[in-house]
């Protein structure tokens, strides 16, 4: 599965959006739709960390960069990991 | 002593004995007829041996053994308590302890005089106040039916004002769409059998059949509608069905219980060509209160909604804002009413504390029902009703009505009915579940309904859970969404 579509899966079962995990367009606006609002944005930064095992500094997030599963995307990407302890 | 609107019906029986007062299930049952069971009622009530001043309860479907035995009450000046016919145990109970009501026995029995005369068990001291003719119960769509006990006179004055608004006379036929425990069946039955009109009488059972109201159209034209908007829903999707003429006969129409939705507001001009049509405001505490003629070709308009139009005679009314002073001009707020067709009060101290006020100036005569509806006075003076203040809910701090939300879900085209409930959030306060009942075929899914209604609504008002159903909601036999049985359903 690529990272994309474990977003999108994340999202559609965490938010029980009833759809398949497919269904969400890359560019579907969680926010302005009211899938996430800005308390579910902290539960979904912690999912993201400990699912790949990043670092987020609560500074860096921008509700803008969890507006659609294809901006969360790149957010990941340019997270740095975490060292790997022991 | 019976009551001024029990000799009003006597006076009718004298003179117009022939003419029919009730029509049930393809036949008419004259004035005589139904003076008759009355009587026989009355034996069989008086055998039961009550004390005096206590109430009866008539926990039956509506019938013309039922109105016998309610006319047979209101002939011995006893209150009688009328429930929902499919009212609960739990708060059949609680309505019984709340009245001090014995249940009476079946109408079939009480009006052949077949009723076994047994005493009637020793009750709690009566809790209505003398003077008391009907007790109505509260539909309980948001909680349990609660009594609201109508005093002789204001039942007298409503069948005045009635029948001089809505031309009720000798020879006028009424339709009886409304269960005997809604307040809308004191215009459907009792101002038309006091001022010598026909009851044309739907089977509760029945009610939500299109076939069943065209039969009955069909033999017994009508001239006066009063409904709910989903009457008019009902009647409409009939229309289709229909012979052509069974709506011919209605010249008035009163469109009441609920705001009346740009579709129902719609379909009514082509249902009844010929009628004049009005849209009422009012509820079970107050009775009517508000009358607007509707213009097809004007409403909604610009006020976005129909209105209620302005208060009837002998009505007061007035807005209160949030922080509890009298909005003057245009604005909005809660809407008290006090009215000369007005209950006595609920029988609990505490709810009737909580609804019953004293006007907020301290000096205007009241008391003042709070009505739990918001409105809004437009700048021409006119009134709009936006919802009801207890579906004002708190999400993330904002407030949201769930009316309205529910109005965003219903303006999708693939959505044929949604219910909006505020479920307890420990993290935001309340958090919004809609129950959606799709329309049929319709692959409508959430994130294209959030799409929808992110474009009409606050982000906060759209709903954090959409659960689609296939099937109709439930309502109540009113025709309100029956919330409680939706949220235990979750």
């Amino acid at each position: 599965m690529s990272r994309i579509d474990a977003i999108k899966h994340h999202l559609v079962e965490e938010y029980q959006l009833g759809v398949r995990p497919a269904e969400p367009a890359d560019d579907y606006d969680l926010l302005h739709n009211g899938v996430i609002d800005s308390l579910a944005l902290l539960t979904l930064v912690s999912r993201l960390e400990s699912e790949y095992a990043l670092a987020i500094d609560a500074m860096d997030v921008l509700p803008d960069s969890f507006r659609t599963a294809a901006s969360i995307d790149p957010f990941v990407a340019s997270a740095v990991p975490t060292a790997k302890v022991g | 002593m019976a009551l001024p609107l029990a000799e009003r019906i006597a006076t009718v029986a004298r003179r117009h004995p022939e003419n029919p007062a009730l029509f049930w299930q393809g036949r008419a049952v004259s004035y005589r007829d139904l003076l008759a069971m009355s009587r026989a009622a009355e034996k069989s009530i008086a055998a039961l041996r009550v004390p005096e001043g206590i109430p009866v309860a008539a926990v039956a479907a509506k019938s013309p053994e039922t109105i016998a035995v309610l006319l047979a009450c209101m002939r011995t000046a006893r209150p009688v308590l009328v429930p929902s016919a499919d009212v609960g145990d739990k708060a059949l109970r609680r309505l019984l302890a709340d009245t001090g009501a014995l249940v009476l026995p079946d109408p079939r029995t009480l009006t052949t005089g077949t009723a076994e005369a047994a005493v009637a068990a020793r009750p709690a001291a009566a809790r209505v106040p003398d003077g008391t003719a009907l007790i109505l119960t509260t539909s309980g769509s948001t909680g349990f039916p609660k009594a609201v006990p109508l005093p002789a006179a204001a039942v007298g004055a409503f069948a005045e004002w009635s029948a001089a608004t809505f031309g009720i006379r000798v020879g006028t036929s009424v339709l009886s769409y409304a269960p005997l425990n809604f307040d809308l069946s004191l215009l459907d039955v009792w101002t038309t059998l006091s001022h010598g009109g026909q009851v044309a009488l739907v089977e509760q059972e029945r009610a939500a059949h299109p076939s069943h109201l065209l039969a009955l159209l069909q033999q017994c034209p009508v001239h006066v509608v009063q409904g709910v908007p989903m009457l008019f829903q009902l009647l409409a999707a009939a229309e289709k069905q229909a012979r052509g003429d069974e709506f011919a006969s209605v010249a008035e129409v009163l469109a009441t219980g609920d705001s009346l939705s740009p579709a129902g507001l719609a379909a009514l001009p082509r249902l009844f060509p010929g009628a004049r049509m009005r849209n009422v405001y009012g509820c079970t505490e107050t009775n009517d209160t508000f009358v607007h003629e509707i213009d097809p070709a004007g409403d909604p308009g610009r006020y976005g909604a129909v209105p209620i139009g302005r208060p009837v005679e002998g009505v007061s009314s007035d807005i209160v804002a949030e922080d509890g002073t009298v909005v003057a001009g245009p604005g909005r707020g809660e809407l008290i009413v006090t009215s000369p067709f007005q209950t006595s009060g609920y029988l609990d101290p505490a709810q009737h504390a909580a609804a019953f006020v004293g006007h907020p100036d301290g000096v205007t005569p009241g008391p003042y029902y709070r009505t739990g509806d918001v409105v809004t006075r437009h700048p021409d003076g006119v009134l709009t009703l936006d919802g009801r203040s207890d579906f004002m809910v708190k999400v993330r701090g904002i407030r949201i009505n769930t009316a309205a939300v529910e109005g965003a879900l219903r303006s999708h085209p693939e959505v044929a009915d949604a219910v909006v409930l505020a479920l307890p959030d420990e993290r935001t306060g309340k958090r919004l579940h809609a129950v959606v009942h799709r329309a049929a075929g319709s692959l409508l899914n959430s994130l294209r309904l959030r799409e929808h209604v992110a474009a009409e609504l606050p982000r906060a008002g759209i709903p954090s859970g959409i659960e689609f159903v296939d099937a109709p909601l439930p309502r109540t036999a009113t025709g309100k969404i029956d919330r409680r049985t939706v949220a235990n359903s979750l």
